[in-house]
C-alpha cells in the first residue's frame, strides 16, 4: 500500500507561515482535495509534495519511501500545472513523449506508449500540433497525458480547471473522475472552488492559514461542519448566534439572538455536550430550511420561527429567500416541487413561517464572530495558533 | 525551483568574473588619473595635477565644446524627426510602413565604418567641407533610428481607452493629442532623447570620418592624444568622463522615477 | 463603436477614413524619409560610384576604372577579410558563452537585483569607448597595471607581451561587445514562462537536462538577436585592433580606413571594399531571415 504520509510539515516565506505543522494520511488510489481561499497554503503543500519547495520542519513519507528531500525529477509524483506548462517549442506528441525521452528509452517504445496515452485522453489526431494553436480544454488533457505516461504513483494536480468556462469545466471534472478509475493512482487536488471538490473528492482536507480546518468525505464536511469557517466556506448556511439554556437526554434548548431585544428559542440534537449558558454557534443550511405562509402543524421535532421576505432570487431549479428575523437574514433554498404547501407563490413583504427538523440545526463549538457578513471570508483572521517549536524556527530565519 | 548547486555555483562564479572583467580596467583608470608619474606604471603619489593641466588645455576646452554642441543639437533634431516618424509608424495600415521600417531598422546593425565611409564619400562628392555640419549631420543620421524605436516601443504599450474617453468627453482630435497624448509620450521621448544624447557623446568612427581637420570632438581628441603618446591628461579626462556618464545614469533613472508617478 | 475598431487604427488626428490616415502618415514620416534617403541610402550609392572610379593621391579622379574590383578578386584583400570574419565569430561565441549566464542570473534574480545588476551592466556600457580601450591597453601593456602586479606577486619573472597581440584585441573587442548580447539574451530569458523548468523536473527531467531542452531552446531568439548585435558591429572593428592589435595583420576595418584616411588614398579600393563587407552582411541577415521563416513556415504546415 502507497500510502502518502506528510508528517509536521511547514514552511514559511520570509517570516510568512504558509503552512502550519500540517500532518496528514492520504491513502492510496484516494481522490484527495485541498480546499480552501487563497493564500491558505494548499498550493504550497502541494508544492512540497511534488518537490519544489523544501519544507521547514517534518517529512513526507510515500509508502516507505522518505521523499522530503529528493528533487522533483526523482520523485515518482508528477504534477498538472495551473496553466498547464506544456512546453511552446514541442508538439503535443514530443511533450507527451518528454519523460521517456528523458529516460532514454527506445523510439519505438515511446511511439507506442505516447500513442496508448494520447488515445486515452483522446487527442490522437492532434499529435503534431503545437500548444499554442489548441484549445484549453485540449491542453489539459495534453497535460494529463503528458504527467501519466509516467505511470508516476501520484498525480498532482493544481487547480487545474480554474482557467476553463463553466461547460468545459463541468465536462472536464467528469473526465478526470473517469480517468482516475482508469487509472487508480492516487489524485491530490487542490482547488478553492468547493463545488468541484465536492463533486470529485473521496475525501477533502479543507485549508486555511496553513492549517487544515477538518478533513473527511465530502458529505462529513458539509453535513458536520467542524468549525465556523468549515460550515461557511463550504456551500452556504445561515450562522445563528446562540445560548444553551438547557440539556436534555437526547436534545438542547437554545436560546437564538437576533437581535438586540429578540430572540426565539429551538431545539437541537447534538454530537458533543454542551454546559448551560455555553455560547455557542447554530449552523442551518438553507435547503433544511422549509417556508410556508400558514404556520405548519405543530409536530414534535419541528423548529419553527416567524419571518419576513425581504428578497426573493428565482434561480430555476429553485428559489432563494432572504427572510428577515429580527437582525438576523435568513436564506432559505425551496425546491419547486407542487408536492409542497402554498398554491401562491410567496412575495416580498409577506410574513412567513420558517420551520426545520431539530436534527438539522447543527451545533459548531465557536462563539459567532461579530460582523459576519456574507462573502467575506476574510473575517477568520483570527491570529494562527503557532506552537513554540515553530515560532523558534521563523524567528531565527 | 532549486537549481542544482554545482551549476549555481558555476553560474554565480562566471558572473563575478564577468562584472571583475567589466570594472577592474575602469577602477584602475581612476586610480591612475591620481598618480604623480607620466607613464602608467608604478605609484608615485597622490596628485591632482593632470585635473588642473586638464583644464588649461584650451583643445581639450575647444573640443568638449564641440562635443557638447554636437550632442546637444543632434538629440533635437533626432528627437523631433524621430517622434513625427514614430507617430507616422503607429498607423499599421501606412502602405509606406514596411520601407520605412526597414529604413529605419537596418542602419542599427551596420558597423560604424560603413556609415562613416559613405557619409565621407558624400560630402566629397558634393564638395561639401567637413566641419561642424558635416558632423551634425552624420549624428542625426545614426541617432535618428535610436529615438524613433524608443518612441515606438513605448507608444505600443498606449491605452487607447484613454483617448477615447477624451474624444466621449468632446475634445477635439488636436487637443487630445496636446493634452493626452503627448504627455504620455514624453517619457518615451525624453528617453530616446538620452539615449541619442548619450551616443552621440561617444561616437568616435563615424565623427572620425566627417569631422576632417579643423573640428575636434572629445573622442577625437582623445584617440589623437592616445596615438601621439601625450596620455598624461587622458586619464583625469577619462575620470571625469566616467564620472559624468554615473551621472547621466542617475539623472536617467530620476528622471523616469519622476515621470512614472 | 467597437473597440476593436479603434485599438488597430490608432492616429494623430483621430480620424476614421483610410485615405486621409495614409496620407497622415506620409506627412508624419516624410522629413525622415527624407533625411535618410539623402543621408543613409544615397550614399551607398554614392560608394558605388567611387568604386568604379579611379584613385588620386588626397581624392578621386573621376574616371571609370575597374581596378579596384581587380585588385579585389586577384584575392590581395582574402587575408584581412578572413582576419576580420574569424575576430567576429571568436568574439561573438565568447560574449555568448561568458553572456548567457550573465543574463541567466540577472533573469532569474529578485525584482530588486535586477534593476541593481542591469545599471551594473549598463554603466561601462554608457561609458566612452575609446576610454574603455584606453583602459585596457593601461592594463594590458608591457608596464602595465597587469604586470605590475603579477611581478609584485612573484609570479611571473618577466612581463607577458599581450598588447599589440591578436589576444589583446579578441579580450577587449569581448569587453566592448558582452552589453550587445547580455542584453538581448536578458530581455528574452526575462520573458520565460519558469513553471516550465518545474514541468520538466517534474517529469523526470534533471536541472541540466532541462535546461538544455527547454530554457536554451526558448531563449533562441534572444541568442540569435544577441549574435547579430556583436558579429557585424564585431565585423567592422577599426579603433580597437588599431590601439592593442598586432599592426602587421591588418583587419578589414583598418584597411579601409587607411585607403580612406592615410596618403596615398585609394578611394575606389575602400568603396570597393566597403560594397563587399555590406554584400556579406546582407548575406548574413538574409540567411537568419531564410532559416527564421522556414521555421514559421513548417510550424504553420504542422498545424493544419
Amino acid at each position: 500500500m502507497e500510502d502518502i504520509r506528510i508528517e509536521n510539515i511547514s514552511k514559511s516565506f520570509d517570516g510568512f507561515l504558509a503552512v502550519n505543522e500540517v500532518t496528514l494520511s492520504i491513502q492510496q488510489g484516494e481522490l484527495f482535495s485541498f480546499l480552501g481561499p487563497s493564500g491558505c497554503g494548499k498550493t504550497t503543500l502541494l508544492r512540497m509534495i511534488a518537490g519544489f519547495e523544501t519544507p521547514l520542519t517534518g517529512r513526507i513519507l510515500l509508502g516507505n519511501q522518505d521523499i522530503t528531500q529528493l528533487p522533483p525529477y526523482k520523485r515518482q509524483v508528477n504534477t498538472i500545472f495551473q496553466n498547464y506548462s506544456l512546453f511552446p517549442h514541442m508538439t503535443v506528441y514530443e511533450n507527451v513523449a518528454f519523460a521517456l525521452r528523458i529516460k532514454k528509452l527506445p523510439s519505438s517504445e515511446i511511439d507506442s506508449r505516447v500513442r496508448e496515452m494520447l488515445q486515452l485522453v483522446k487527442m490522437e489526431d492532434q499529435a503534431a500540433k503545437y500548444p499554442n494553436t489548441i484549445s484549453g480544454g485540449q491542453k489539459q488533457r495534453v497535460a494529463i497525458a503528458r504527467a501519466l505516461i509516467n505511470k508516476p504513483k501520484v498525480l498532482l494536480l493544481d487547480e487545474p480547471l480554474a482557467a476553463l468556462d463553466l461547460k468545459l469545466r463541468q465536462h472536464m471534472l467528469i473526465e478526470l473522475m473517469n480517468i482516475h478509475d482508469a487509472v487508480g493512482i492516487t489524485f491530490i487536488y487542490v482547488t478553492h472552488d468547493q463545488s468541484e471538490a465536492m463533486s470529485i473528492s473521496d475525501r477533502i482536507a479543507v485549508m486555511n492559514h496553513g492549517n487544515i480546518i477538518q478533513s473527511g468525505p465530502p458529505d462529513d464536511i458539509y453535513e458536520r461542519p467542524a468549525s465556523i469557517f468549515s460550515a461557511y466556506f463550504i456551500g452556504e448556511t445561515n450562522l445563528i448566534p446562540a445560548e444553551v439554556t438547557a440539556i436534555e437526554d437526547d436534545y438542547v434548548d437554545l436560546k437564538c439572538f437576533a437581535g438586540a431585544d429578540e430572540s426565539f428559542e429551538i431545539d437541537s440534537t447534538f454530537h458533543f455536550r454542551p454546559e448551560v449558558g455555553q455560547k455557542l454557534t447554530v449552523s442551518l443550511r438553507p435547503e433544511k430550511i422549509a417556508i410556508s405562509r400558514t404556520k405548519p402543524r405543530i409536530l414534535d421535532d419541528i423548529n419553527f420561527v416567524r419571518g419576513v421576505i425581504e428578497d426573493i432570487l428565482y434561480l430555476g431549479t429553485h428559489t432563494q429567500y432572504i427572510v428577515k428575523v429580527g437582525n438576523l437574514k435568513f436564506r432559505v433554498f425551496s425546491q419547486h416541487k407542487r408536492v409542497y404547501f402554498d398554491d401562491k407563490a410567496l412575495d416580498w413583504e409577506e410574513p412567513v413561517w420558517l420551520f426545520w427538523h431539530d436534527s438539522d440545526t447543527w451545533l459548531i463549538d465557536e462563539v459567532t464572530p461579530a460582523g459576519l457578513d456574507v462573502g467575506e471570508v476574510n473575517v477568520f483572521e483570527r491570529p494562527i495558533q503557532m506552537s513554540r517549536g515553530i515560532k523558534r524556527i521563523i524567528r531565527s530565519e | 525551483m532549486k537549481t542544482g548547486k554545482i551549476y549555481q555555483k558555476l553560474n554565480l562564479t562566471i558572473f563575478t568574473l564577468v562584472m571583475v572583467f567589466l570594472y577592474i580596467p575602469i577602477i584602475i583608470l581612476i586610480i591612475f588619473s591620481f598618480n604623480n608619474s607620466k607613464i602608467v606604471a608604478g605609484w608615485k603619489g597622490f596628485t591632482f595635477k593632470y585635473y588642473l593641466l586638464l583644464f588649461q588645455n584650451a583643445q581639450i576646452k575647444t573640443a568638449f565644446q564641440h562635443t557638447l554642441i554636437i550632442a546637444v543639437t543632434s538629440t533635437l533634431a533626432s528627437t523631433v524627426l524621430g517622434v513625427l516618424c514614430a507617430l507616422g509608424l503607429e498607423n499599421k495600415r501606412f502602405s509606406g510602413r514596411k520601407m520605412m521600417s526597414a529604413l529605419i531598422y537596418i542602419p542599427l546593425i551596420m558597423p560604424d565604418i560603413l556609415m562613416g565611409v559613405s557619409l565621407a564619400l558624400l560630402f566629397n562628392f558634393l564638395r561639401v567641407q567637413t566641419g561642424m555640419v558635416t558632423v551634425f549631420i552624420a549624428h542625426v543620421t545614426f541617432c535618428l533610428s535610436y529615438t524613433v524605436i524608443v518612441i515606438q516601443s513605448r507608444l505600443a504599450g498606449f491605452d487607447y481607452s484613454l483617448v477615447e474617453a477624451a474624444m466621449d468627453l468632446g475634445a477635439k482630435p488636436w487637443l487630445i493629442f496636446w493634452k493626452v497624448k503627448f504627455p504620455l509620450m514624453l517619457p518615451g521621448i525624453i528617453a530616446g532623447a538620452l539615449l541619442a544624447f548619450t551616443l552621440s557623446i561617444d561616437d568616435f568612427v563615424i565623427t572620425f570620418f566627417t569631422s576632417g581637420r579643423g573640428f575636434d570632438t572629445l573622442p577625437i581628441y582623445v584617440e589623437g592624444a592616445i596615438r601621439r603618446g601625450t596620455i598624461t591628461t587622458i586619464n583625469a579626462l577619462s575620470t571625469l568622463m566616467i564620472g559624468f556618464t554615473l551621472f547621466l545614469v542617475v539623472v536617467t533613472k530620476r528622471i523616469r522615477k519622476l515621470l512614472l508617478t | 463603436m467597437s473597440h476593436q475598431h479603434r485599438h488597430n487604427q490608432p492616429s494623430l488626428l483621430e480620424t476614421k477614413d483610410l485615405s486621409k490616415r495614409n496620407l497622415q502618415s506620409w506627412l508624419l514620416s516624410a522629413p525622415s524619409l527624407i533625411w535618410l534617403t539623402a543621408f543613409f541610402s544615397i550614399p551607398y550609392l554614392i560608394i558605388l560610384i567611387y568604386s568604379l572610379l579611379t584613385p588620386d593621391i588626397y581624392e578621386v579622379k573621376f574616371l571609370f576604372s575597374l581596378n579596384a574590383y581587380r585588385d579585389i578578386f586577384s584575392g590581395l584583400y582574402f587575408k584581412p577579410f578572413y582576419l576580420s570574419m574569424r575576430l567576429a565569430m571568436i568574439t561573438t561565441m565568447l560574449c555568448l558563452l561568458l553572456g548567457y549566464p550573465v543574463a541567466y542570473l540577472i533573469a532569474r534574480s529578485s525584482e530588486k537585483w535586477k534593476n541593481i545588476l542591469l545599471i551594473l551592466i549598463i554603466i561601462p556600457f554608457w561609458t566612452n569607448f575609446i576610454i574603455r580601450i584606453f583602459s585596457w591597453r593601461i592594463f594590458l601593456s608591457t608596464h602595465g597595471v597587469m604586470n605590475e602586479v603579477l611581478m609584485a606577486l612573484n609570479l611571473i619573472s618577466s612581463p607577458i607581451e599581450i598588447i599589440r597581440t591578436d589576444l589583446a584585441v579578441i579580450i577587449v573587442m569581448v569587453y566592448v561587445y558582452l552589453p550587445y548580447m547580455i542584453l538581448p539574451l536578458y530581455s528574452v530569458i526575462e520573458k520565460l514562462d519558469f513553471t516550465l523548468l518545474d514541468a520538466a523536473t517534474d517529469l523526470g527531467a534533471s536541472n541540466r537536462q532541462a535546461f538544455f531542452k527547454v530554457t536554451l531552446p526558448l531563449s533562441r531568439e534572444g541568442i540569435f538577436a544577441g549574435s547579430i548585435l556583436v558579429f557585424i558591429p564585431a565585423l567592422g572593428a577599426y579603433l580597437i585592433p588599431q590601439l592593442v592589435g598586432n599592426q602587421n595583420a591588418l583587419y578589414i576595418g583598418q584597411i579601409i580606413t587607411y585607403r580612406i584616411k592615410n596618403i596615398p588614398r585609394n578611394w575606389p579600393v575602400a568603396s570597393a571594399l566597403s560594397l563587399v563587407m555590406l554584400i556579406i552582411i546582407a548575406m548574413i541577415l538574409l540567411t537568419g531571415y531564410y532559416i527564421y521563416q522556414k521555421r514559421r513556415i513548417r510550424k504553420l504546415h504542422e498545424n493544419r
